[in-house]
Formats: C-alpha cells, structure tokens, sequence
C-alpha cells in the first residue's frame, strides 16, 4: 500500500449515517482506492481510479475562485451548508432547474428516483424564482432544464421562453426524447421558445441495452429524436450512463453513431454509472467504471481514432470529476484539437476556467445554422471557410464521473460548478444534491 | 513593411524592397493544418499579417478552437 501524496488524507462521508468522516485515498498497482472508516458503521473501501493513467498524473492546478455573493453561511461545515457558502471554490457554469418529478420511463437506475406518478410540479412563478435566484448568484450561466422528464409538461416551452427572456443564451433540457420523437409540434415549439442542446439520454445503440437499462425497447426513439432536432435545428449531445455488463462493450459505437450524425449531434458525453437515488443493489467495485477506464475503451474502441492523449482534465471544475477531447470531423478521418501534453504544471485562475467551460458549451452544444452559412458559402475568404468547418464539423467527446456516498470526496464538492437549484433559491453542487445513503436517504433533495 | 497605397493594398517588404503578393500559405494552429491566402514577399517569403486580420477573422478561427 502506497499514500499518493500529503493530498490523499481527505474528507469523505458514511455511506450509512452520512456523517463527515476522515478518507484517504492510496494506490496499489495501477489502482486507486478510498478507504474510510465510520465509528459506527465501519471501514469502506472503494475504487477510484483504474487503468493506464495514474491518478497522481491527471491533475490541472487551480487557484481558487471566490463567490461574490454566497446564500448561505457556514455552520456546520462543508458539505451540510450548501446553498452556496463562502467555502466553495468555484463559480456555476451550469444552473440546473428540475422542472418535474414525473417521467414518462421507470429506469431500474435513476438519481432522480423519478416515477411514473403524477406528482405535483413547481408553477410558472416557482420556476421564475429560481431563474432569478441564478441569476442572482452566478449571473446569465448555461441553464439545463432537468428533471423528472421535462418532456412531460406541456408548458416547458414557456418555462424556456421565461429563461431567455431573462437573459439566458443557452437553456439546455435534459430529456429521454420519447415526447421529441412522438411529437414534432412540440419540438418546434421547443425550438421557436428558444432552446439551444438537447441532453439526450442515449445509452447505447441497440435494444438490448434499453432493456437493461430503461426497461423497454428505445433506440428508434432515440433516433427518430435526433432526425427531429435535425429537423428543426436543435443541437444534440448524447449522454449514455456507462454501466459494466451492460453497454461498456458499445462506447465505439456510440461515438461512430455520433459522428455520423454530425452537424446535429456535438458531442458524446459519458456518465459512468454512480449510486444514488434509484439503483438495483449496493454498488461493489465490479460495478463501477472509472475515467481512465472509459478513456482506454474509447481509444481501443474507435481502433485508436480517437487517442487517449488527446483527452484532458478539466480547467473549470475538479480534475477528477471529468475529461473532455476536442475534434473536427474530416473526410479522412479527425483531426484532435486538445491534448493533454498541453496541461502544463501551470497555476490557472478557477473562475477563468469556469468562463471557458460556459463559453465552450454554448458555443459547442448548440447547432450549427449550416442553412444559413452555406448561402454566403461563394463569397467566403479561406478564414471564412475554416471558421465554417470549426462550426460545423466540431464534435466533443467528454465524461463526467459523479461521485455517490461511498466515493464522495469533499475538496471535489467544493470545486463543483454544476448546481442543482433548489425551490428556495438555493443552489447545491449536483453530486451532494443526489447524494443518498445505503437506504436512499438524502442529504438536500426533497 | 511600408504601407505604400492604402487603396490598391499594396505593401513592401522593408528588407528586399519587393511588392508583397497574395499567396495560398499553410497555417498550423493546435493540431491542424489550413491553408489560407496571405501577403508573402516573394524575395525572402515573410508573411505579412495585418492588425485586422489578426484582431479579426484569425482571431475568430482562434476562439473556434478554444478549448475550455
């Protein structure tokens, strides 16, 4: 057993009590664990990190951001004052509203612990004072209406509607895209409110996965929901949660599926499976697929395509909540934008990273207007040409690792910029919004 | 380089004393290739970039590419 270094002695959580407890995290081989023990409930440990890159190397140096304006004040400590409080580090880039509990599925896995029943939703004005308490807080960040599935109300176009009109450029919804492939009217009046990405939750490539995962057959959903954004000019990211035994094998997949279906679709972005809120049994490691893991499937995958250097951390949240890789789609094959080499061993300022992330989602997430750009196609200069291809021919392939009681670290909870806003106005880094015991309990959801 | 004529755009190289001429020049930028017409001097190949163009349209390329 090896100690990383003085940063893996860590602040963790009980999985059973939810209590804070003392964590470290150590290295045996090409593995990472956390280990932490209860005095009540005993010693857990879990994997972190396994494969190729050590995790010791995936680091990208942060000087901390600091809130202009916080909700709420620290009592009892990080992380039972989330609201947000002067001890969190980094700004929002992304403001998530769940705008429903209800769904249209019943998926044997889901935070949210959404359901079929019909719940009661937040109003019109419900949603309006979270719109402004963001605004209030972090300002015009990307918006992601979540939920629930937000598909199920009727009025989710107003609700878009009411976010640009107060200000917001990029409202994104979170969706399964069962309603946007049944119902064609409603996507345009998703797109005429101003919606820019659809989140699609997007699993795999055949059926079988579905199945397992969702419950019913969806892939001609899936598909039929793509042709419909295509149809009206919606931008599309595809999100597939990663569960081992069930879709890993089909991550190349994925992404040739993306590709092919570019300008439309931006981008790939995984969420390898984490266990909170509805899940089938407690999680053992066999059961979780780590970044470097994923980075190694995409890479063998797509036939080295796609090189695992060409993947980095993050500059806007924590090094260890994700890795993005940038390209541009080309006749022969993709040209890689990031590399990691280029992270050097640099200090960047975490409040410039969180206005890069912003930018970049916005601009990436968003469709391509390839209609418009190609009538003026006769009289573009070369760079007119090159910022046409950038445009259209981008497409990003990211992961965002969430982490549950049994891994949650404290220093990456307070460096989250994805806060999930609550009905009074507070905003709650995502993982310890979700968060939930070995019995489902929950720290701030509901 | 002299900006002689503001109308015709017409540049000199200061060095060889040549008519900068528009020229089809490969541009490197992260990992890619471009290939984008640029004043070059034809005596001693310098590229000539303008205000402009880099404040511009190179900028805007640049910014495409922007990594977060």
């Amino acid at each position: 057993m090896m100690l990383l270094n003085k940063q893996s002695k860590i602040e963790s959580l009980c999985p059973i009590c939810l209590k804070k407890i003392d964590a470290s995290i150590f290295t045996e081989g090409e593995t990472s664990y956390m280990m932490k023990t209860c005095p009540e409930h005993g010693t857990f440990k879990t994997v972190l990190w396994r494969g190729g890159i050590p995790m010791g190397k995936w680091v990208r140096h942060k000087e901390r951001a600091y809130l202009e304006k916080t909700v709420t004040k620290v009592d009892k400590g990080c992380p039972y004052d989330c609201g947000l409080c002067n001890e969190h580090r980094q700004h929002t880039c992304t403001a998530l509203i769940e705008v429903t509990q209800n769904c249209n599925l019943q998926c044997p896995f889901c935070f949210a612990d959404s359901f079929a029943k019909k719940g009661q939703e937040p109003s019109l004005n419900d949603i309006r004072f979270q719109y402004q308490s963001v605004l209030r807080v972090s300002g015009t960040c990307n918006i992601q209406l979540s939920g629930g599935e937000p598909t199920v109300r009727n009025d989710l176009p107003e609700i878009i509607k009411m976010g640009v009109d107060l200000g917001f450029t990029f409202i994104q919804v979170n969706t399964n895209g069962i309603r946007m492939a049944d119902d064609e009217n409603y996507v345009i009046s998703l797109k005429k409110a101003g919606l820019s990405s659809v989140f699609l939750q997007f699993d795999g490539t055949h059926d079988k996965i579905y199945r397992k995962l969702r419950g019913k057959a969806l892939f001609e959903k899936k598909f039929k929901a793509i042709e419909n954004c295509k149809k009206y000019g919606i931008g599309v990211v595809l999100v597939p949660t990663l569960v081992p035994g069930v879709n890993i094998d089909n991550i190349g997949e994925i992404i040739k599926f993306g590709i092919k279906h570019v300008p439309t679709v931006r981008g790939v972005h995984f969420q390898p499976v984490s266990y909170f809120g509805r899940m089938p049994k407690m999680p053992q490691d066999k059961d979780r697929i780590t970044l470097p893991e994923v980075m190694t499937e995409i890479s063998k995958q797509t036939d080295n395509m796609i090189l695992v250097e060409s993947m980095k951390p993050p500059g806007c949240e924590n090094a260890l909540c994700s890795f993005h890789g940038n390209y541009i789609i080309e006749e022969n094959g993709l040209m890689q934008v990031t590399k990691r080499s280029s992270c050097c061993c640099a200090t960047e300022k975490a409040e410039e990273g969180a206005n890069k992330a912003k930018a970049f989602v916005a601009r990436n997430w968003s469709y391509y207007n390839h209609n418009n750009k190609d009538k003026q196609q006769e009289d573009c200069s070369d760079w007119d040409k090159i910022l046409k291809t950038i445009q259209k021919s981008s497409f990003s392939i990211s992961a965002m690792a969430f982490q549950d009681a049994w891994n949650v670290n404290l220093e990456r909870i307070k460096d989250c910029c994805i806060h999930v806003v609550t009905h009074d106005g507070r905003l709650i880094p995502f993982c310890m919004y979700n968060l939930t015991n070995a019995e489902g309990r929950s720290l701030y959801r509901n | 380089m002299k900006h002689e004529n503001e109308k015709k755009n017409l540049w000199i190289c200061d060095k060889c004393h040549k008519e900068l001429v528009s020229e089809k020049t490969k541009v490197r930028y992260l990992d890619g290739n471009f290939e984008v017409a640029l004043l070059k001097c034809p005596e001693c190949n310098l590229v000539f970039i303008s205000e402009d163009l880099a404040l511009g349209k190179m900028l805007e390329v640049e910014k495409g590419l922007e990594d977060k």
